[in-house]
């Protein structure tokens, strides 16, 4: 096995320290090899020596990883609205699918049902229209935002709201999500198994599957924040 | 100081045309005379975030040695940030000019 040259030990420590994001990290791997193998040929050819010397003038890894946290951040956070919008759209589009299948189908509320929805129905509606708000809300503020030259005190405070927002919306879906289960779990239970049960049971199943894709890239965002934050000054 | 102005150096480097990131560097060198001594791999994440920021825009491309290159456009955005930049900086050359006692420069 040859021996790593030092662009490849550099850029193994450029990519570590990008770690927050993979993306990125792929990405100016790429660029950040061609740089250094253009810069050592220029001088006296890819020796070891001229390799160094091209490295000495490009900086340190760290330093260089570190400048790239406030636009990773805020391209994750605006990724990170725009699923949130895509799965409220997705689940409104669900929910209104299966309230147009009750009224073709003629489907009959039980009594049982009508006492629950006296209740979820209303929380379920709020909890919805608060994940909407909010996500307007977050998608205003977070479109607003710029990346800036540093990675300041003020920036990091922006960011973290914008994390916030996106978790209130991922809350507030979880709970009008959890109530449209109970609800249609109800109705199912006393319809029996038939086939007019079918889309009912499918869109609520797609419901579920966006709520966990939203709350996945929430989470996953916040991890990956989390660890930005730690590497930055 | 430098790096306060980052972006508006980057930007006017590449107001000449698209260029990789050791093309802007080499372009900044040529332009400055070599005055600007920087770690030239500051230039990547300025890069990053003026586009990120909409003022250029990128795309990778096969350079002639077979590797995958990124290079970057400015874009109008960039054009008119560049020239508000330049408008600043003219109108503080000019106070520091009159400060020194120089003659200031005919403006248009």
């Amino acid at each position: 096995m040859r021996e790593p040259s030092p662009i490849d030990t550099y850029i193994e420590t450029l990519e570590r320290e990008l770690s927050f994001d993979m993306e990125l990290s792929r990405r100016v791997r790429t660029e950040v090899e061609d740089h250094l193998s253009e810069a050592a040929a220029a001088r006296s050819g890819p020796s070891p020596e001229a390799q160094r010397r091209a490295i000495e003038n490009f900086g340190d890894p760290r330093d260089l990883a570190r400048q790239y946290i406030a636009a990773s951040l805020l391209a994750q956070v605006r990724r990170s609205g725009a699923v949130t919008v895509l799965g409220l759209i997705g689940i409104f589009v669900m929910m209104k699918a299966r309230v147009a299948w009750y009224g073709f189908t003629q489907w009959e509320s039980s009594q049982s049902l009508k006492m629950v929805s006296a209740i979820g129905l209303p929380i379920d509606r709020y909890a919805f229209m608060l994940a909407l708000i909010i996500a307007l809300i977050g998608c205003l503020y977070i479109g607003a935002r710029r990346v800036p030259a540093e990675f300041g005190l003020a920036y990091s405070k922006e960011i973290k709201r914008c994390m916030v927002l996106c978790g209130a919306v991922a809350g507030a879906l979880l709970v009008a999500i959890f109530i449209e289960t109970v609800l249609t779990a109800i109705r199912l239970w006393g319809a029996g198994v038939s086939a007019a049960a079918l889309v009912p049971t499918l869109s609520l199943a797609v419901e579920i599957a966006i709520a966990t894709v939203l709350i996945r890239h929430v989470r996953a965002t916040i991890r990956r924040a989390t660890v930005a934050f730690l590497a930055s000054p | 100081m430098l790096k306060g102005h980052l972006d508006m150096i980057v930007l006017a480097a590449l107001s000449g045309g698209p260029a990789h990131g050791y093309g802007v560097i080499q372009e900044i060198h040529r332009r400055s005379g070599g005055a600007f001594e920087l770690p030239e791999g500051t230039i990547y994440p300025a890069l990053h975030r003026l586009e990120k920021n909409g003022l250029l825009s990128s795309r990778w491309t096969i350079a002639e040695s077979g590797r995958k290159r990124r290079v970057y456009t400015i874009t109008r955005r960039g054009r008119q940030a560049l020239a508000n930049h330049r408008a600043i900086w003219q109108r503080f050359a000019d106070a520091i000019g009159g400060l020194f006692g120089e003659k200031r420069h005919a403006r248009a």
